[in-house]
């Protein structure tokens, strides 16, 4: 089910249960980070082991996605040379603005505006990193 | 800033893990939110290698009504919460305690913060949630490691941001 509006509405779903989870909040963001505030690091522990036990389930089971008759492949990200340091870097940004791409999106519904100059950076940013792939020669 | 409603952290975190594996049953791809900025830079007439190879093909189109429906998820999370819907800079004590006050130079320090998220994520093959959320799930070692260096340098940055500008953190 590749529908458009199928997307608009699991990504509607996305940004409100991110917002339910205090993701979408900069403060409970920065109580993270300065270790006042552990709720987010619960709510990651709690998706993570939700998930874990789901996909396991999902791959034991051959489960297919709807309307396909092959089973869903859970592929894992590749290792890659950039990985750490990109991986750094991005972590500065989330520091710096208390914001990640998921939750930068759902926050403009949010009326929380502040996000419109990190989006902009964050779309500069992922054209620099294909710019500097091309300049290298990949 | 807009006061949203919040969830309990086990059942928030039970939601979000779940939501994954309903994206993968309804669609067969895989939860991620950086991609797509991969896409806009395709479609909004970048030739560069990156964006016009496979990675971003019109088939993974996908992600940009995905990330479109974000913020339509956040608007009715505002406004189904007690609190009114408020459009502001803010964002919340601690950040405004630790950003500039001038709202330029605040503007500038998100922007090059957003810099950072856009070439680190793609750098790294993904974000928060393809890395931290999927990725840890299926126990995937460059997701782990990946996500234990979104938090040490997080961390360290929000720590230093906390000493520079006379915060007890």
């Amino acid at each position: 089910m590749r529908h458009p509006v199928v997307f608009l509405l699991l990504g509607a779903l996305f940004g409100f249960v991110l917002s339910r989870a205090g993701a979408t909040d900069p403060q409970i963001v920065a109580q993270l980070f300065l270790f006042q505030n552990v709720h987010l690091l619960w709510v990651i522990l709690v998706a993570v082991i939700v998930g874990g036990i789901g996909t396991q389930v999902m791959k034991r089971r051959q489960i297919a996605a709807l309307g396909e008759t092959s089973p869903i492949q859970f592929e894992g990200k590749p290792w890659t040379k950039g990985l750490v340091v990109g991986a750094l870097l991005f972590g500065v940004g989330w520091g710096l603005t208390g914001v990640c791409p998921g939750t930068a999106t759902t926050m403009i519904g949010e009326g929380k505006f502040f996000v419109l100059f990190t989006l902009v950076g964050v779309l500069a940013g992922t054209w620099l990193n294909g710019w500097w792939r091309s300049r290298k020669g990949g | 800033m807009t006061e949203t409603l919040l969830w309990l952290p086990w059942i928030a975190g039970t939601a979000i893990g779940a939501y994954m594996l309903l994206q993968y049953w309804l669609t067969n791809t895989p939860l991620g939110c950086s991609s797509v900025f991969g896409n806009v830079c395709a479609r909004t007439g970048s030739n560069l290698s990156y964006f016009q190879g496979e990675n971003f093909a019109q088939k993974t189109d996908w992600r940009i009504w995905f990330a479109l429906g974000t913020p339509i998820g956040g608007l009715i999370a505002a406004l189904t919460s007690p609190g009114p819907w408020l459009a502001s800079l803010s964002m919340g004590s601690l950040y405004d305690q630790m950003l500039p006050a001038n709202t330029l130079l605040k503007a500038l320090w998100l922007f090059v913060g957003g810099l950072l998220i856009g070439f680190g994520a793609r750098a790294a093959g993904g974000c928060t949630s393809g890395h931290t959320i999927l990725g840890v799930s299926l126990l995937n070692r460059a997701s782990i490691v990946a996500s234990a260096c979104f938090f040490v340098a997080a961390v360290i940055t929000v720590q230093t941001m906390a000493l520079f500008s006379g915060m007890q953190a």
